[in-house]
């Protein structure tokens, strides 16, 4: 008889909010079309901003990747994906957004392939055809060559951008975090590239580009990223009163929403309702008992499953790589009268385009802000930017603060690589390790 | 006794550890360099008095390694994360890298990590070449190597001394490149693995040492008529070598390899360094120029196809299969492979794809297929009167 372990989670209940922003999101994109707006396909950093102002609309291949693995509903796009020839080693995310490639083309081709004509019409359909893609991904070579590889799909008829990003190795002796002559270089070149972007995208509009639409929208952006800064600091409270679980509902949000009072509104209700369970001492996990760090890209087929199973062994998730160093997360960088700067300097910020030393800086950093007991690192199977340092940052972490940590295997949009049995049995080791440290007085 | 020309250039191709050491020996003063691949200008660190050595993939087991990157890291980057954690690494003074591939980035890192008395420099090369400023970003990053190998070295890297080192390694290419384009023509002088050699101890060596034993080693050498052996392309191992035993298995199983694009094969030989225009303009001009002569899926340059580059090296060739080295986890392959099979499959060229490990690899069931795939040509040739 399988015994259901009660739900000990308690989720904000504002993230239902943010569901709807996203679904309305998604369904103005299907239908933009339609209203006779261009379309871009665009990877890595959150470029919304300057497509909003461009007057296109946009999708973000990773996020329409996690979306369809979030709703079970990526097997159609990665089987096309295998039948024109994807290896299942390649990144989910690519392999995914591919294959939604390669059913666009043959929607408008004969039809034929290995997915059936409704899967085709659910997916490929509803993704509507790019006029342009724009690369803007840093810290994974895998990224750029993904979207040279949809733009060679389409049979090199679709006009693609890309935007380079230096990756922030620190050769120097003054290379740091947010500092450094070569964080300034690469700063000054990246904005410089956006510039150029813009020109590119005000010949394939031709329309002449609105710098002040760009400046509104990341007013509010600033905003929206201020407010989740503040959220994020208040969840340094013990015992949580929200966990990275909470956070990774509202990536969608902060990564590609567009810059209005919407989404600032969304981060000022996230902020308050943690601020009202901090006054009224609700728990994010009931009877927390052990403080987690999560690292890795987020598994989207197990979002729920993953908070709910931590959460069964009170082990209250309360921060990550993805959520703390990621996602507008140095709104003091953004000057909404002049963007592009503050912009290009979160695109680089990205967590994959760091050397393990600036890693290792931020993870420790985080792991004493959070109290955390152990790190849960996610081996992300076709992750190969997350996964590197890992290693290395287990080993640090319990060198330098005494913390345990334990790997499980998964992936970011491929459920198969999901081995439930061994982050069971990895995670009661890991939080057996914390009970006897603690029993000893060694934490 | 003298030790034959091509038996040095064996030892140099298969004991780097041993080269290194008695270039050491030699110069009692000088650095080595470990010179990441695929990109790096060697020609500054020797113009620098460096001797820089593109680090291989030394075919030894992954044992340690295993701890410090993941199981799905191709084979290379655990081997070289393997050689850091067993102090096989540690016979370099420093390492350079000019090329961003994720997981060699994720080896490099393990090298700064686990022997930081070693210095590991990595200047991005721009990989987007079809943008208007990736030629000024080449030349900056070109400008930085050259102070940092100046820095290592303690000397100045002059004109002269670069144009000097462009002069050599050029004539060594040219030597190699010459020996790649008679088996072309149809000599089979040379076997898979004798070509590895050459190519691997170049990658090695002195350029000087290693033409003048090339040179020798080739007048032992005597030309010989392809046989009625299937005619392949080898294709693939961007940025290591594939084992020797799977090229022997190759040639094992009734194929011919009349053609490569391999690492330790035409794609390390495709690109000259123009000795005309001034000596840093020119190595900026070799980088750029090098994905046009051979594309590389690392790359992203919107008018370099690599299919179709196949396409025409078959035809030149006359190789009727490409059989695609992929080694396993190797994202740019991965990606770009259905377009490569696409391609082929239009031009009804034969194709296998075998996809390599750094250990283990399953010899006898690759035997199994290239037989099938030789069987395939068979019957498609004409049939004789």
């Amino acid at each position: 008889m399988t015994v259901t372990a009660p739900d000990r989670t308690n989720r904000l209940a504002i993230t239902r909010a943010g569901g709807q922003l996203i679904t309305d999101y998604w369904e103005k994109l299907f239908t933009a079309r339609d209203e006779g707006k261009q379309i871009v396909w665009y990877n890595g950093g959150a470029l919304n901003p300057i497509f909003q102002a461009a007057g296109v609309a946009w999708c973000h291949g990773e996020a329409f990747s996690a979306r369809l693995a979030a709703q079970q509903m990526e097997g159609p796009a990665q089987l096309a994906g295998a039948e024109y020839g994807y290896s299942s080693e390649l990144c989910s995310y690519s392999r995914t957004h591919l294959g939604c490639s390669v059913l666009t083309v043959q929607g408008e081709g004969d039809g034929s392939g290995v997915v059936g004509m409704h899967d085709q019409k659910e997916l490929a359909a509803r993704l509507p055809r790019p006029d342009f893609f724009v690369n803007n991904y840093a810290g994974c070579s895998t990224g750029q060559q993904w979207d040279e590889v949809s733009y060679r799909v389409f049979g090199k008829e679709v006009p693609i951008f890309n935007v380079s990003h230096p990756f922030l190795w620190g050769n120097k002796p003054d290379a740091g975090y947010l500092k450094g002559e070569e964080w300034d270089a690469a700063s000054k070149y990246v904005a410089d590239q956006l510039r150029e972007l813009i020109s590119w995208l005000e010949f394939q509009t031709g329309r002449p580009f609105d710098w002040d639409a760009l400046s509104e929208s990341m007013f509010y952006i600033k905003q929206a990223a201020e407010l989740r800064r503040e959220g994020l600091d208040l969840c340094k409270q013990k015992p949580a009163p929200a966990t990275f679980w909470d956070w990774i509902a509202s990536v969608a949000p902060i990564n590609f929403l567009p810059g209005d009072q919407a989404l600032v509104d969304y981060f000022a209700g996230v902020r308050d309702e943690i601020q009202g369970r901090i006054d009224t001492g609700v728990q994010a996990v009931e009877g927390e008992k052990y403080r987690i760090y999560f690292d890795g890209i987020m598994n989207w087929n197990k979002l729920g499953f993953l908070s709910r199973k931590f959460a069964e062994h009170g082990a209250s998730v309360v921060a990550g790589r993805y959520i703390q160093n990621a996602f507008w997360q140095e709104p003091q960088l953004l000057n909404p009268s002049d963007p592009l700067l503050g912009m290009a300097q979160h695109y680089l910020l990205c967590p994959t385009n760091h050397g393990t030393r600036t890693l290792d800086h931020l993870t420790l950093k985080d792991c004493a802000d959070y109290q955390v007991d152990g790190i849960a690192f996610h081996s992300t199977r076709t992750c190969r930017a997350f996964t590197g340092p890992q290693r290395l940052l287990a080993a640090s972490a319990e060198k330098n603060l005494g913390i345990p940590s334990m790997f499980f295997e998964g992936d970011v949009a491929d459920a198969s690589f999901y081995k439930d049995e061994i982050l069971e049995s990895r995670l009661a080791a890991m939080l057996e390790v914390i009970d006897v440290r603690r029993e000893r007085g060694s934490m | 006794m003298t030790v034959p020309a091509m038996e040095r250039l064996v030892r140099a191709a298969r004991d780097t550890r041993g080269y290194v050491a008695a270039w050491r020996a030699a110069h009692p003063d000088g650095k080595v360099l470990g010179v990441m691949p695929m990109n790096f200008p060697r020609e500054l660190a020797h113009a620098a008095g460096l001797l820089p050595v593109i680090v291989p993939d030394d075919q030894e087991p992954v044992t340690e390694g295993r701890a410090l990157l993941p199981e799905f890291y191709c084979g290379f980057t655990r081997n070289l994360a393997d050689q850091v954690a067993t102090g096989r690494l540690d016979l370099y003074d420093a390492v350079f890298m000019a090329d961003h591939c994720i997981q060699l980035v994720g080896a490099a890192d393990v090298a700064r990590q686990l022997q930081p008395e070693t210095p590991v420099f990595f200047g991005m090369l721009a990989t987007s070449l079809s943008d208007a400023w990736a030629g000024q970003k080449v030349a900056e990053m070109m400008n930085t190597f050259r102070e940092e190998v100046e820095a290592l070295s303690g000397s100045k890297v002059t004109d002269e001394s670069l144009r000097a080192s462009i002069a050599a390694y050029n004539a060594d290419r040219r030597a190699l490149r010459q020996i790649f384009d008679e088996r072309t023509a149809g000599s089979t002088a040379w076997a898979p693995t004798e070509l590895q050699d050459l190519v691997a101890s170049a990658m090695v060596m002195d350029p000087v040492e290693h033409l003048a034993l090339l040179e020798l080693a080739r007048a032992e050498k005597v030309g010989q008529p392809r046989d009625e052996r299937v005619r392949v392309h080898l294709s693939g191992h961007m940025c290591h070598a594939p084992r020797r035993e799977l090229l022997q298995v190759i040639e094992d199983s009734g194929a011919l390899v009349v053609d490569d694009d391999l690492w330790t094969g035409r794609r390390f030989l495709s690109t000259d360094v123009d000795e005309v225009l001034e000596p840093m303009e020119a190595i900026g001009h070799w980088y750029t120029s090098r994905n046009g002569n051979l594309p590389c899926p690392t790359r992203v340059q919107h008018d370099a196809d690599w299919d179709t580059w196949l396409v025409e090296s078959t035809e030149r060739s006359g190789a009727e299969a490409v059989i695609h080295l992929m080694p396993k986890f190797c994202e740019p392959h991965m990606l770009l492979y259905p377009e490569l099979r696409k391609r082929l499959d239009a031009e009804g060229i034969a194709q296998l794809l075998i996809e390599t490990e750094h250990e283990g690899i399953p010899l006898e069931a690759f035997r199994t297929r290239v037989e099938a795939l030789v069987e395939r040509v068979l019957r498609k040739r004409p049939a004789y009167a």
